[in-house]
């Protein structure tokens, strides 16, 4: 009898390893933010990647809030501030939202710094669109025929929309009390085309990202506060809003991060909503609506800012970076059939930090993503900057498509196709909260995945397919 | 002996991978979800009723439709946090005008007062997905003949011409129901003499239902009050 009940014991104490969550885990992050050379605490907010010095290679522009605009460089081993110009610093103005694009075509991205001096309504002063010429970075706002419809609304997010799908980008402004902005080249002048686009309408702006959405060409998701979120159908550049329909207005939430991404690997781009102490979206398309899958796990209230969808550990599967302030930042990983699945982790937990932007980029080309970390708002921090622990067998993929004046391609979607998934990802013209990605897409590669070919959808709907015989590269690939 | 040690391990497996497996049902997110839909016009006042015709339209069971209605505040209109606690309380059934006692979750003290000076409890049954249940929903009388309909609250909601609108509200006996009086049932002495004594339902009400309307501005200030008067 004895020896029964010890046998069952031991049953027991098996299948309670075998079924309670693994308690005992390595870390997924390490912290790697010794790397940025001169890193004061400062109130940073939010922050974008783009070749700022126009040599080829990724930088990561940092806004600052009565601190100093950054734009940091990987330079031997080190993220290194390389922009001393005042235009660009622009310690004053007070900067929180920032993205790029090649806004005048010459296939090189401007940057636009969304500039924000007070919380809501009319604001004392405007946006800058910095340009490099010569060597001097200089504000394209500033130039006397640009000035006619200059931006004196505060706002948070800007997103990049090549509307026409023809590389002409222009730059959607998410206002606070007052109405959007679009601001696009016409006849050489940079104006504003939001009440003729349909898109002037008045909110409290926080989120904004664009892609293929619902159509073939650019759409433009917006997440809100005190009012429903946009979704803008691209009907031959211009704009519907439809978000009631496709069921993503949450109209008593208060949007705050936002991402796109292939929650079902199924080759079509869905979208995640950070609600400020609300419920989180993970919204995919099933019948002409979105319906949120989130688990109880990933919707729960939390303090959001930034949200990111990106394969950190290289396995194939897309984690979800949520950027809390004061608040613990959390991880998930989204496994097959949507299935969110949280990842215990402590470095870069920042349980006191204040998080206010995050972006990533594959900043020293190794093949393994970097995320930086902006904080601030109510306290000052520095920069945190992290990478993670990969199993050395992971391989990657990455696919930077340029459009035809040889710009990165932003708004396009980028689909790996093998034996294992049909996994989209997006050409990031803006995202998460104030911020911006690198314009790549970056696939860690999944065990004993094969057959891989690459579909590249442009911003005018056009795709292009080939086959990738070679993987642990980035295959650049110009639209003709 | 072993068959009973190697049953229980079964059950303990089979109710191990239930609890890891089944996702609760959230209906705050729910109700928060589709507040766009109750509300088109972004605009709740006062619209308890539309919140009870929208859950009583969901084919749902008895447990879902109680959770639901634990959500929204049957006089002001508003959402309700789903740790709130109810207030005990009494109304009058308006068929015999006896005292029902039962639970009301509201969104602020003030609109305790006014659902027990200004509504009426009745009984209602209606079938479930999993069966036919008798439950006290709260109730104000037909306010579609009002010269003083509020004009803060969306008449269209609540009534079709001067007929009670069926197809926005649920409409008991040409009553509106405006939401769920939780754990009904007939009070006892005890009950009523706590509700008296209570500060709340007691003491505070008594001294907001002595206010002249007009200077009335705590909860609904005196929107519903004018809507079920």
């Amino acid at each position: 009898m004895k020896i029964k009940i010890n046998e069952y014991l031991k049953k027991i104490v098996v299948l309670f390893f075998l079924f309670t969550p693994n308690i005992l885990y390595a870390d997924f992050f390490e912290d790697i933010t010794n790397l940025i050379v001169d890193n004061p605490k400062r109130l940073s907010y939010g922050v974008s990647v783009t070749d700022v010095n126009q040599d080829g290679n990724f930088d990561f522009v940092v806004t600052g809030f009565g601190y100093l605009n950054l734009a940091l460089s990987y330079e031997e081993g080190k993220l290194i501030d390389i922009v001393k110009q005042k235009k660009f610093t622009d310690e004053f103005r007070r900067t929180i939202g920032v993205a790029a694009c090649d806004i005048d075509k010459d296939g090189y991205e401007e940057i636009y710094f969304l500039n924000t001096d007070t919380y809501s309504g009319e604001k004392k002063y405007s946006d800058r669109l910095i340009d490099l010429e010569n060597n001097n970075y200089i504000d394209l706002f500033e130039i006397e025929k640009n000035q006619r419809d200059l931006n004196l609304t505060a706002g948070r997010s800007v997103v990049c929309v090549d509307r026409k799908g023809d590389g002409n980008y222009g730059v959607y402004v998410a206002n606070y009390g007052g109405p959007t902005r679009f601001y696009e080249y016409d006849n050489d002048m940079i104006v504003d085309k939001s009440a003729q686009l349909n898109l002037a309408k008045i909110t409290g702006g926080r989120a904004v990202v664009a892609g293929h959405i619902i159509s073939d060409k650019i759409d433009v998701f917006a997440a809100n506060e005190r009012g429903a979120n946009f979704l803008y159908e691209n009907n031959n550049g211009i704009f519907q809003d439809v978000a009631f329909d496709y069921r993503v207005d949450d109209a008593i939430q208060n949007g705050r991060g936002t991402a796109l991404s292939d929650i079902y690997y199924r080759g079509r781009l869905d979208i995640l909503s950070g609600n400020w102490l609300g419920y989180h979206r993970a919204w995919v398309l099933e019948k002409n609506e979105f319906k949120d899958v989130g688990n109880k796990d990933f919707d729960k209230p939390s303090r959001i800012r930034t949200i990111i969808s990106a394969d950190f550990d290289n396995d194939g599967f897309d984690e979800v970076f949520m950027n809390n302030i004061a608040e613990p930042n959390k991880l998930f990983r989204i496994k097959d059939n949507g299935k969110f699945e949280q990842i215990n982790f402590q470095v870069g937990l920042e349980a006191s930090g204040y998080g206010t932007g995050a972006a990533v980029a594959d900043i020293d080309n190794d093949g393994v993503l970097e995320l930086l970390v902006a904080r601030g708002e109510s306290k000052e921090q520095p920069l945190t900057l992290y990478k993670a622990i990969v199993n050395k067998e992971n391989e990657y993929l990455r696919i930077k498509p340029l459009n035809k004046y040889g710009a990165p391609a932003r708004g396009a979607t980028v689909t790996l196709i093998t034996n294992k998934r049909k996994h989209s990802k997006t050409i990031d013209a803006g995202s998460g909260y104030l911020c911006q990605m690198e314009p790549v897409a970056h696939y860690g590669i999944r065990k004993n995945e094969k057959n891989f070919k690459v579909e590249i959808k442009w911003t005018n709907g056009t795709k292009k397919l080939f086959k990738v015989s070679e993987l642990n590269q980035t295959i650049t690939i110009r639209q003709k | 002996m072993k068959k009973f040690l190697n049953l229980s391990l079964i059950i303990f497996l089979i109710l191990f991978q239930f609890k890891s497996l089944a996702e609760e049902k959230n209906y705050h997110k729910e109700l928060i979800t589709d507040w766009s839909r109750i509300f088109p016009d972004q605009n709740r006042n006062a619209a308890g009723p539309k919140f009870f015709k929208y859950i009583i339209d969901k084919k749902i069971t008895y447990k879902d439709f109680v959770e639901f209605n634990k959500l929204y505040c049957a006089v002001s209109g508003s959402l309700i946090d789903p740790n709130s606690e109810p207030d005990f309380l009494y109304v009058n059934e308006s068929d015999t005008n006896s005292k029902i006692c039962g639970n009301y979750y509201k969104c602020c003290i003030p609109c305790s007062c006014d659902i027990m000076k200004y509504s009426k409890v009745q009984k209602m049954k209606y079938k479930f997905v999993d069966g036919i249940k008798e439950f006290f929903v709260f109730t104000i009388k037909n306010p579609c003949n009002k010269k003083d309909f509020p004009n803060r609250v969306n008449k269209d909601y609540f009534c079709d011409g001067k007929k009670i609108n069926d197809k926005q509200v649920y409409n008991l006996n040409d009553r509106i129901v405006i939401g769920l009086l939780h754990d009904g049932r007939s009070c006892n002495k005890d009950e009523i003499d706590y509700v008296k004594s209570h500060q709340v339902t007691g003491r505070y009400c008594e001294l907001r239902n002595n206010t002249p309307l007009e200077n009335l501005d705590a909860g609904m200030g005196d929107i519903f009050i004018k809507l079920a008067r």
